[in-house]
């Protein structure tokens, strides 16, 4: 039961079906003449509820694959550290502006993930990033942001506006 | 105003240098991600919706229109040359016109599906035109009943559709309703879970979502396996068919026209269910039966046909009723509503210029494609060759623009990262994305229908029953969810399910 995929699927859903009705009745259910802000809440709820729980059964009677089958063979770091340099991308993004952080995840991904010759990751990273930067900037008129750690280093202000 | 005048009055926006050069960049780019595996045009039109702010409505709605069907003849390249389906509606593609290419016929395949889908895309649009305004007038009787019930059937019929379990589509339609409720009510404007973040008064936006779903969640899926490509690498030759090609072509060509066109206008239906439609339906008429999969011209040009005439039939339910019957309409039910427009029955008459612009763009639109598919197959071949390793970073690297772009706010670059996660994870456990999706710009719709109809009815349900639009919905809507339950109906929806996967 515990190594099916169906059943831990099932009760993810069940939890946010659970939450959600809870939401619903907090919100205030109102009457059927006049319905309140949490009645569609509430009743898709229990809707998500009662289906996430007939998957959650049937994931317990030993239906679907395993846990392990999903990943089986599958390159899953490479999952793990596009989502992480991702994380960090979006965490980076306001303090060191557009062109660097783009820069930095283009060379990770190029370097790391799926590798690349760096006589081809350099320039790839360095053209799309600058080049799409101008574009959005200069010629579509596009705020990005622009780095606020950047504003008082020397060579590297112009980056920040 | 009669459908000749609004027509010429069409030709004369679509004709409009500026919108010409819109609806150039909308096929070109249609074409190229429709070519370009990994990439689907649900991502390029999230992504380029921020873009088509800066000019006039009619130009942004005709470029991004451009890109759907773009798309759709772009996506038979990849499928015939490589055997990678560009996006999902040309799967059935590949069977046929990759083992023709493997025969050395790559020319007529390509040639065909080009062909077939200039007539089906053509074809598309005339109904359009003349069953757009019919349809209007009918949609102005509506109220919030027939909305409500049209709308949970567009739902039901999505979930009946797809692949795998019907319990975990309908899961995801409700998961969509309930994330694209969050922000503030719009009858008595109260929070609803937000959590007392700023960034969910708004509600969630859609590009994040699509983006992280579709663009996001493919990307994750694809760098875990080794992507390898078998391009066809002997001479493509020329793309002319032959006499016989085109006498064996025309009957599914025909057949899948007219049957993309009514699959498409359902609501919930699309143009992938188109294509597969008909190759079954070509492959039970066909007295060569044994034919299919080992290189059938009519398997490629039968489905190739299916899928852009669905692609047009989509576009009736949301000009003509204001929704969306699947979730490329969806996000350009976006586009309007960014550009301050909502679609509906009286869009023809408060917005002729738009409707009529967008309907004659489309002619124009289709010839483009064929100027652009026949002669530049070498180029698309090119642009196949280009690694996926190269690729992934660059299309990532887009997704966060785009998403940016389109709030203005790293908190949607985050929103993108989650449900980019959840979307892949989604894939993993076997539950679909595109009711979700669907469900997610229905949803505040379709509570406003339902609150509606209960206070007009003083809380009777019985309002539903007594409409006749309403009851025809529901009913349908009642048997397609008991329908798996009947063993004769679960085998026949199971073997469906079968055919989309093999």
């Amino acid at each position: 039961m515990l190594r099916r995929a169906e059943f831990w699927g099932g009760l993810f859903w069940l939890g946010v079906g659970v939450f959600v009705t809870w939401q619903g009745w907090l919100l205030e259910l109102g009457t059927l003449h006049e319905p309140g802000s949490g009645f569609v809440f509430f009743w898709l709820g229990l809707f998500m509820s009662a289906l996430s729980l007939s998957i959650t059964v049937a994931g317990a009677r030993g239906e679907g694959p395993l846990l392990a089958d999903l990943w089986r063979g599958a390159r899953w770091r490479n999952v793990v550290m596009v989502i992480a340099a991702l994380i960090v991308f979006g965490v980076l993004f306001q303090k060191l502006g557009f062109v660097l952080c783009s820069l930095a995840l283009l060379l990770f991904l190029m370097t790391f993930v799926d590798p690349v010759a760096p006589r081809l990751s350099i320039p790839i990273s360095l053209a799309a990033s600058v080049g799409v930067w101008y574009v959005l900037e200069k010629v579509l008129l596009v705020q990005l942001p622009k780095g606020s750690w950047l504003e008082d280093v020397p060579y590297l202000s112009w980056l920040a506006g | 105003m009669d459908v000749i005048s609004g027509l010429a009055q069409g030709f004369a926006v679509a004709f409009d240098p500026v919108n010409l050069l819109y609806c150039f960049i909308g096929v070109f780019i249609g074409t190229l991600v429709g070519v370009l595996p990994g990439i689907g045009p649900i991502s390029a039109m999230s992504l380029l919706l921020p873009v088509t702010l800066s000019g006039s409505p009619e130009s942004g709605i005709i470029m991004m229109a451009g890109i759907y069907y773009g798309s759709m003849y772009g996506g038979s390249t990849t499928a015939v040359l490589v055997n990678i389906p560009g996006e999902a509606a040309s799967v059935v593609t590949c069977i046929d016109g990759h083992e023709m290419a493997k025969r050395g016929r790559a020319g007529p395949a390509l040639g065909i599906s080009a062909l077939g889908s200039f007539v089906a895309g053509t074809f598309a649009i005339v109904a359009l035109m003349l069953v757009a305004p019919m349809l209007a007038q009918v949609a102005v009787a509506f109220g919030p009943p027939e909305y409500f019930s049209l709308m949970v059937l567009g739902l039901t019929i999505l979930s009946f559709l797809t692949q795998g379990s019907m319990a975990k589509a309908l899961l995801m339609a409700a998961v969509g309703v309930v994330v694209g409720l969050i922000g503030l009510d719009q009858i008595n404007a109260m929070p609803r879970l937000t959590f007392d973040r700023l960034e969910l008064v708004d509600g969630i936006g859609l590009v994040p979502v699509v983006m992280g779903l579709f663009g996001v969640a493919e990307i994750l899926a694809n760098i875990e396996q080794q992507i390898r490509r078998d391009i066809v690498q002997s001479r493509i030759g020329s793309l002319w068919p032959s006499r016989e090609d085109l006498k064996a072509s025309a009957g599914p060509v025909g057949r899948g026209t007219l049957l993309g066109f009514l699959l498409g206008v359902l609501p919930g239906g699309g143009a992938v269910i188109a294509s597969f439609a008909s190759y079954a339906m070509e492959k039970k008429l066909s007295r060569t039966p044994e034919r299919f999969g080992k290189g059938a011209i009519e398997g490629v040009a039968g489905p190739e046909a299916a899928n852009n005439a669905a692609a047009g039939g989509a576009f009736i339910p949301l000009m003509t009723l204001g929704i969306p019957p699947n979730v490329i309409m969806a996000l350009l039910l976006g586009a309007f509503v960014i550009h301050g427009l909502q679609p509906g029955p009286l869009m023809m008459s408060q917005n002729p210029k738009v409707f009529w612009g967008i309907v004659a763009s489309m002619y124009v639109g289709n010839i483009m494609l064929l100027v652009l598919n026949m002669p530049l197959i070498g180029m698309w071949v090119q642009v196949l060759k280009a690694p996926y390793r190269i690729l992934f970073p660059l299309i990532l690297m887009f997704c966060i623009v785009g998403v940016f772009a389109s709030g203005n706010a790293v908190f949607d670059v985050f929103v993108m990262i989650g449900t980019g996660l959840l979307g892949y994870l989604m894939r993993k456990f076997g539950y679909e994305a595109a009711p979700l999706v669907l469900a997610f710009v229905l949803g505040p719709m379709l509570e406003n229908n339902l609150r509606k109809s209960l206070i007009l009815s003083q809380g009777s349900f019985e309002i539903f029953v007594v409409r006749p639009i309403s009851i025809a919905c529901l009913a349908i809507a009642v048997f397609l969810l008991i329908a798996p339950l009947l063993p004769a109906l679960r085998k026949k929806r199971e073997k469906v399910a079968l055919d989309v996967t093999e």
